[in-house]
């Protein structure tokens, strides 16, 4: 019974803790609610389990748009703050800050070394100009070197070995 | 000494089985079962004791690696030693100095080992100046003209770390080695009297993965044990390749009729390919291989560089066997005269 009570009070708590992440979901709703931020939030079709902060993110989310951002003084200011971050996380990857590496933001960080090294791709920072023909020619003259000095230790241990 | 003592045990040896055979019915089990213990310890005493000597790399057998380095210390006089050059390529162990006698801006030393072979530098004496532009760099695979071996797709580490800088790490990391048979080096010197020298040794590899071919001809059975991972076998000659055997998934598995035709989306197969460069995801597939076989199979390829790379899930173990031979100039232009297509010839 007591094991019961417990395994439910778990999953209730799961189920209905309060999560401090964004999520990216576009929602139709989040763009009318800009003009009347207090008032908007009830009467928007959102889902049921959600926070003020994580409302505020969906709006950031919303495509390609930049609606201002309400700086509500009921909200607490690291809702706030994370919101901005985010924002400008977006900007960041859509490319339209110069200079990334100003930001210094762990999660900035991360996506921006991940994209700089993919954009750095491929090409080596040092090669040779060589010719196939080239390199054959200097491969069978390091194969000939390599069965000559088989040849001379194999000699050298017989010498050894064979007295 | 040794035989008289083993005549002896012999002869006890003998008796007590002929008394032990008169007095089976008369003597407990117990007792038996000792005196079976007593006569084949004797025999035992007379066993020859070998020294097994373990050199394959294995996960569990790391240590062994450390070892197999150490026990192939061979007095100093056997060590073979020659200059290096600016241009160079290095197929043997030992040990190689470059000592500049002018300025050098541009230099690459290329090592080569057997496929089953990894190449192990060592940094013996390094005298150069690292802050007046001087650098040594050790790169794992091969670099030509832009192109890299074994390409960023087949490669465990990143382009960045593939290069080792001396001047940045030497003195920490004095032994640097490669995930392949082929290495090489770049090198600027720019003060005369400045140098540095280096030991080359190879190490074994038993599943070797990606590898360039020493000799235009020869033959190769790679094996890929269930990893994921995708393994060329670089030959930089035209050559004509016969495929002996392909062993793709389980033994049991026949080939099921493919929805697609082709092999688009298969996870194991194995691809023959033809380009100019090294690097083998710039090259062009002449033909993909899916299916499980046995008998020759054969193409001839008439570029510069001809690669069998074979693409493994890591759900089964594949296992392809192949032979290739040069192509000669006869053949050559009778493939060129027969392609329309510009980028390679093939048949």
């Amino acid at each position: 019974m007591k094991l019961a009570f417990l395994v439910f009070s778990i999953i209730l708590l799961v189920a209905f803790l309060p999560r401090y992440e964004c999520r990216a979901i576009e929602t139709p709703g989040a763009v009318q609610a800009a003009s009347a931020p207090q008032s908007g939030l009830q009467k928007q079709s959102l889902p049921i389990l959600l926070r003020l902060g994580e409302e505020f993110f969906f709006r950031l989310g919303n495509a390609n748009q930049n609606p201002p951002v309400f700086m509500s003084p009921d909200r607490s200011s690291t809702t706030v703050k994370r919101a901005l971050q985010l924002q400008l996380t977006q900007r960041l990857l859509q490319g339209k800050v110069g200079n990334i590496r100003r930001f210094v933001s762990s999660y900035a960080d991360q996506l921006d070394d991940s994209m700089e090294r993919g954009k750095r791709g491929d090409d080596p920072p040092i090669s040779l100009d060589l010719t196939f023909h080239l390199l054959r020619e200097v491969l069978e003259m390091a194969r000939a070197e390599q069965l000559a000095q088989q040849a001379h230790s194999n000699r050298k241990m017989m010498d050894i070995f064979g007295k | 000494m040794q035989s008289a003592f083993y005549k002896r045990g012999v002869l006890v040896t003998v008796s007590l089985l002929s008394s032990v055979y008169r007095w089976r019915s008369a003597m407990s089990v117990t007792f038996r079962v000792q005196l079976y213990f007593f006569l084949l310890s004797l025999s035992a005493l007379k066993g020859h004791s070998r020294y097994l000597e373990e050199n394959e790399i294995t996960p569990e057998g790391l240590f062994s690696l450390l070892n197999s380095e150490l026990k192939r210390e061979l007095p100093e006089d056997f060590i073979y030693r020659r200059p290096l050059r600016c241009l160079d390529m290095v197929a043997t162990e030992g040990q190689f100095t470059f000592t500049a006698d002018r300025p050098h801006l541009n230099c690459a030393a290329f090592f080569i080992g057997e496929p089953n072979e990894i190449i192990s530098i060592e940094y013996n004496n390094v005298n150069i100046d690292c802050d007046g532009g001087d650098f040594i760099k050790v790169f794992d695979g091969w670099v030509m003209k832009g192109q890299k071996f074994p390409s960023s797709q087949d490669h465990p580490l990143p382009l960045y770390e593939r290069y080792v800088d001396f001047c940045e790490t030497g003195s920490v990391r004095r032994v640097v080695r490669s995930s392949q048979n082929v290495a090489m080096i770049f090198f600027r010197i720019q003060n005369a009297r400045s140098g540095f020298s280096i030991t080359v040794r190879k190490l074994i590899n038993p599943y070797p993965c990606n590898i360039i071919s020493q000799t235009p001809e020869g033959s190769f059975t790679m094996v890929i044990p269930q990893q994921h991972k995708n393994c060329s076998f670089s030959i930089i000659y035209p050559v004509e390749i016969q495929i002996a055997e392909l062993s793709l998934g389980h033994f049991k598995d026949f080939p099921v009729k493919r929805a697609v035709p082709g092999c688009a989306g298969a996870g194991d197969f194995v691809e023959l390919l033809g380009g100019n460069g090294v690097d083998t995801s710039k090259m062009f597939p002449v033909a993909d291989l899916c299916y499980s076989f046995s008998g020759p199979a054969q193409m001839k390829i008439g570029c510069e560089n001809t690669v069998v790379r074979m693409v493994s899930s890591g759900k089964f173990v594949n296992r392809v066997a192949f032979q290739y031979r040069l192509l000669d100039r006869n053949e050559l232009q009778k493939i060129k005269g027969n392609n329309v297509e510009d980028f390679c010839f093939t048949e």
